[in-house]
């Protein structure tokens, strides 16, 4: 019981001598956080306005409210009547030895594929990276649901990044019937690809005939695009291609059969729908099967 | 002639690629016929002649109006022009196309 009483007297002692630095001193502490914490919330939607670079305005941020901890914390020692040069010195020492740490050990450390505002597919995940944390990546998929992924499940898994390199390939490929005129559906998809501002030059645009399938002669348009525009373009060549196509009269297949039924009696096998026409002992029946089939 | 030379000759002749494409339009202002671009000539011209026009047909249909004369606010021959101010084909039909069409200095 007299232990108690004397500790309260010597803390009501301390409080006696230095109360009023101490008070000071935790309400600069605690004001200054307030206010260092505000002046990032304004910083950030400044710079976010500026410059769409989201890691830039990240780096900025933290560094800028790293900094204005450090100096409140200074302050605030000052006011509790701390001598400042100890305190510099180890927040110095600290910071070196940090920095080492990270340069020594950086090259063993997994460091995730992407930045924040990449485009990435992780796993069946496609979207884009908002946030990355020690512990997870906030994703943000392309219909606006919110995914919160544990980092070692993003370096166990296969990632496509979108941003790594700075083109991608478009793919257009298009069925024509055997019946048009195949140089000029070539010639025709190629206009389109070469016409449009998005296609770069290099390398060029070039149709190929990928196959000769049941149905139609495939033809495979190959275009080289901006990483950023890809999927827009592909939408709008595939449109332009449908119109293009039916405005130079070339059809373009779709999946069917003919079957030809002919009379035993009648020797000339039919093949095509003009000789049938010619013979009125044959006729024709075009089963269309349906894109599913 | 080296391939590389025919394929300039080619890059030169043929491949046409416009820098961009904007909507030009007329509207009456003070009963005065003014000619305008949209994104105007200092911005920076949309990169798809798709996308220029869509944007010129709702443009037509937020401002068309019933009327023979042409109201305030109408917007009037409208169409798609390139980065040389050369009109574009509409990509539909593959023919020049216009909008409203009501004058004849298009």
């Amino acid at each position: 019981m007299e232990d108690q009483i004397t500790k309260l007297e010597r803390i009501r002692d301390i409080m006696m001598l230095h109360g009023i630095e101490l008070i000071t001193a935790v309400a600069v502490l605690i004001i200054g956080i307030l206010v260092a914490k505000w002046i990032n919330r304004v910083l950030k939607r400044s710079l976010s306005r500026l410059t769409a670079n989201a890691t830039v305005v990240s780096i900025v941020c933290n560094t800028i409210f790293v900094l204005m901890l450090v100096a409140v914390v200074l302050v605030s020692a000052v006011q509790a009547g701390l001598q400042v040069r100890p305190i510099v010195r180890l927040f110095v020492l600290f910071s070196l030895i940090t920095v080492g740490v990270i340069v020594v050990f950086r090259p063993f450390l997994p460091s995730l594929p992407f930045k924040v505002g990449n485009t990435v597919k992780i796993g069946d995940l496609l979207g884009k990276i908002e946030a990355t944390t020690f512990l997870n990546t906030r994703l943000r998929t392309f219909d606006g649901k919110t995914f919160f992924v544990p980092n070692r499940q993003i370096l166990n898994d296969i990632v496509i990044n979108y941003h790594f390199s700075e083109n991608r390939r478009i793919k257009i490929n298009v069925g024509v019937r055997y019946d048009q005129d195949l140089m000029k559906a070539k010639q025709v998809l190629e206009s389109i690809m070469i016409e449009d501002p998005r296609v770069i030059a290099k390398p060029a645009p070039v149709v190929y005939v990928l196959n000769l399938t049941n149905n139609c002669v495939e033809l495979g348009g190959r275009c080289w695009v901006d990483n950023m525009k890809y999927w827009v373009t592909k939408c709008d060549l595939l449109e332009k291609t449908k119109y293009r196509f039916d405005n130079e009269g070339i059809a373009i297949a779709f999946p069917q059969l003919d079957v030809n039924y002919y009379n035993k009696s009648d020797s000339l096998v039919c093949t095509d729908q003009n000789r049938l026409q010619g013979h009125g002992g044959s006729f024709k029946s075009t089963i269309e099967e349906d894109r599913m089939g | 002639m080296k391939i590389s030379e025919g394929l300039k000759v080619i890059e030169k002749g043929w491949i046409i690629k416009p820098k961009g494409y904007r909507v030009k339009y007329q509207k009456r202002i003070n009963s005065e016929l003014i000619t305008e671009y949209s994104p105007d000539l200092e911005d920076k011209p949309l990169d798809s002649d798709v996308v220029a026009w869509r944007y010129a047909w709702k443009l037509y249909m937020a401002t068309k109006s019933d009327s023979p004369e042409i109201s305030d606010g109408e917007l009037i021959n409208i169409f798609v022009v390139d980065d040389s101010d050369n009109p574009v084909k509409y990509y539909t039909t593959n023919q020049l196309e216009v909008f409203n069409l009501r004058e004849i200095n298009v």
